[in-house]
């Protein structure tokens, strides 16, 4: 009983950690239309982040804080400085964001160098139910996640921002007509993307330690859950992200985890290949 | 132009072990195996506007097959190993060619290159996992390739043969994009719609085009294995098949001789970088890329080759006009 209770925490808590990670770029792919593969770098942003304002003395949750902004404000100026120009073509977007992953990624080892930088926890110890101990920290996470998913579906249904987003995502031209600087909805978008994927950074730092490739190992996974979920919609990624995040984290407790690693996929392929618009398709929140 | 750039490239690569050291003619035989890879993303990209993110898979597998092979069947004869690791490229992507592009609904140009980005990926993973393969170490020490009695070791001999392969292949290719069949795929690659419209199978041509791409990059695969004389898991993974795409991007993509040189020059500067400048080379690869997709999305080619000349000439020739005029 206990252990299956620590398991089906352990698959939480690595489910939330993929939705936080594939929030940001299921928002720039449904409201873009973009495959952003420099997403797993603002990631890695955001974890070096919070290792720079540890190293240097200031509090953890200090730079955890400032991460998400710290990488939004990058993100705003990558978009209007070279993604902008490539919106027209889903493919050259794809290699020019491959591009720019690839430049921040390697200032980053060549800053760091190879090594595996470890970040303590900012609220440490475990929770203890009965003789069950869990996480405090993974804990934290699994609450963040759903605070900001809670946000973020606030944000983008309830608020004229996200009516504004929503209508340059249905239909550029008429919102131009409109009146909204569509633009700027797309640097605005595309900076909340990038500003997620800091704060997914900062807050995995702790679990999975700072090195280089970090970004690179959920880059893949994300892809394929915004896929599975569905591209168009801010909820379907949402779905698709938990539903890979408990698969890929489950499967390994029944068979072997090369086996289960590579089946999540496989499975994951001849799913989007028979039902190409997701789980959920339409567009909107 | 076209013929004047091949003319040059070939004479050079000729020449080239004449003047090299040893050792550097055996990079060099290293980047004409890469050339021929990137070739085969090339023919797949460049003309029929597949964006294959998952090459490697093909190069890799291939690789690993020969690798088995020569460890565990001891066959090493050059009659066996290449048909086998080109077969090996064949069946991996007419399988996975297959199940992306064919069906009752087209399949988006980005599901193509998720697809093939995580089958490299997948691949990748099972490949360091698997024990049988080696996991992360792959597969150290294959023997050498052998041609009756005499063994094909890396220096002058290997880089010739593998040259001669990268003409042979190169001139196939060529005939393949100049024919009807290239004027479809380049058709493709612009408006799908209007080729289907034409009465064309689009989605059997990219399968068709896709399967020799891979057959290609197969046998590219296991004269790699050889010439290195080790596979890793790497080789099949997303490294491998970003580098490819960095390779043909560069040269000048839907060209040919675009892919070759592209392959020679990012290869080259990063060997002769790669002494002093090691951990600045892949920010300014990254750099030098994103501003040719920005400004020169034809690759560096077109700094020499006109638009005109990626397609190539169809129908009668002015002269043959001219000729049949009365």
């Amino acid at each position: 009983m206990a252990s299956a209770f620590v398991a089906a925490f352990e698959i939480l808590s690595f489910g939330a950690i993929i939705v936080l990670v594939v929030l940001g770029l299921g928002i720039i792919a449904s409201m873009m239309g973009i495959f952003n593969f420099a997403q797993g770098e603002f990631v890695l942003l955001g974890a070096y982040v919070t290792y720079l304002a540890y190293s240097n003395g200031i509090p953890i949750w200090a730079g955890m804080a400032a991460a998400p902004f710290i990488v939004g404000g990058l993100g705003f100026v990558l978009e209007a400085l070279i993604i902008r120009r490539l919106y027209a073509a889903p493919i050259v977007a794809m290699l020019g964001t491959y591009a720019l992953g690839l430049i921040i990624r390697e200032s980053v080892r060549g800053l760091i160098g190879g090594f595996y930088l470890t970040v303590p926890e900012p609220i440490g110890g475990s929770i203890d139910i009965g003789t069950m101990h869990i996480s405090a920290w993974r804990f934290t996470i699994i609450l963040i996640t759903l605070l900001v998913m809670g946000g973020c579906y606030v944000l983008l249904s309830r608020t004229s921002f996200g009516l504004r987003v929503r209508a340059t995502l249905e239909n550029p031209a008429l919102a131009r007509a409109s009146g909204i600087s569509t633009p700027l909805i797309y640097g605005a978008t595309f900076a909340f993307g990038a500003a997620l994927a800091g704060l997914a950074g900062a807050l995995i730092v702790p679990v999975f330690s700072l090195f280089a490739d970090l970004g690179i190992r959920f880059l893949i996974q994300g892809f394929v859950a915004v896929m599975v979920g569905g591209v168009g919609s801010f909820i379907g990624p949402v779905v698709g992200a938990g539903l890979i995040g408990t698969l890929s984290a489950a499967l390994p407790w029944i068979m072997a985890p090369v086996v289960a690693d590579v089946l999540v996929f496989v499975l994951a392929i001849v799913f989007i290949k028979f039902r190409p618009q997701g789980l959920i398709a339409g567009k909107g929140v | 132009m076209l013929p004047i750039v091949e003319g040059v490239v070939l004479i050079a690569a000729l020449i080239l072990p004449l003047v090299l050291q040893d050792y550097l003619t055996v990079f060099a035989t290293r980047v004409i195996i890469l050339a021929l890879f990137a070739l085969s993303f090339d023919l797949v990209w460049g003309y029929a506007g597949i964006m294959s993110f998952g090459q490697a898979l093909f190069f890799g597998s291939a690789g690993y097959a020969v690798a088995l092979m020569a460890r565990d069947l001891n066959i090493t004869s050059i009659f066996l190993v290449l048909p086998a690791g080109t077969l090996i490229g064949l069946a991996t992507s007419l399988l996975l060619g297959g199940f992306l592009l064919l069906g009752r609904h087209p399949s988006s140009v980005i599901f193509v290159a998720l697809g093939t980005l995580t089958g490299s990926y997948a691949a990748d993973r099972l490949a360091r996992g698997w024990y049988y393969l080696g996991g992360q170490n792959g597969i150290p020490s294959i023997p050498s390739m052998s041609l009756g009695s005499y063994d094909i070791t890396e220096g002058p001999v290997y880089y010739y043969f593998a040259l001669g392969i990268l003409a042979v292949v190169y001139l196939l290719c060529r005939f393949l994009v100049r024919s009807q069949f290239g004027l479809a795929l380049a058709g493709l690659r612009e408006n799908e719609q209007r080729i289907a419209f034409f009465g064309y199978k689009t989605q059997h041509l990219k399968a068709i085009v896709f399967a020799v791409g891979g057959t290609i990059a197969g046998l590219a695969g296991s004269l790699y294995a050889f010439h290195e004389g080790f596979v890793w898991p790497n080789m099949v993974g997303v490294v491998i098949s970003t580098q490819v795409v960095l390779y043909v991007l560069f040269g000048g993509s839907g060209t040919l001789i675009g892919a070759v040189i592209g392959a020679v020059i990012i290869e080259g500067v990063s060997f002769w970088l790669s002494d002093n400048y090691r951990e600045i080379w892949p920010i300014l690869l990254g750099v030098l890329l994103l501003l040719v997709i920005l400004f020169r999305p034809l690759g560096l080619i077109s700094f020499v080759l006109g638009e005109r000349e990626r397609v190539g000439s169809f129908g009668a020739t002015r002269k043959e006009k001219r000729n049949a005029a009365p």
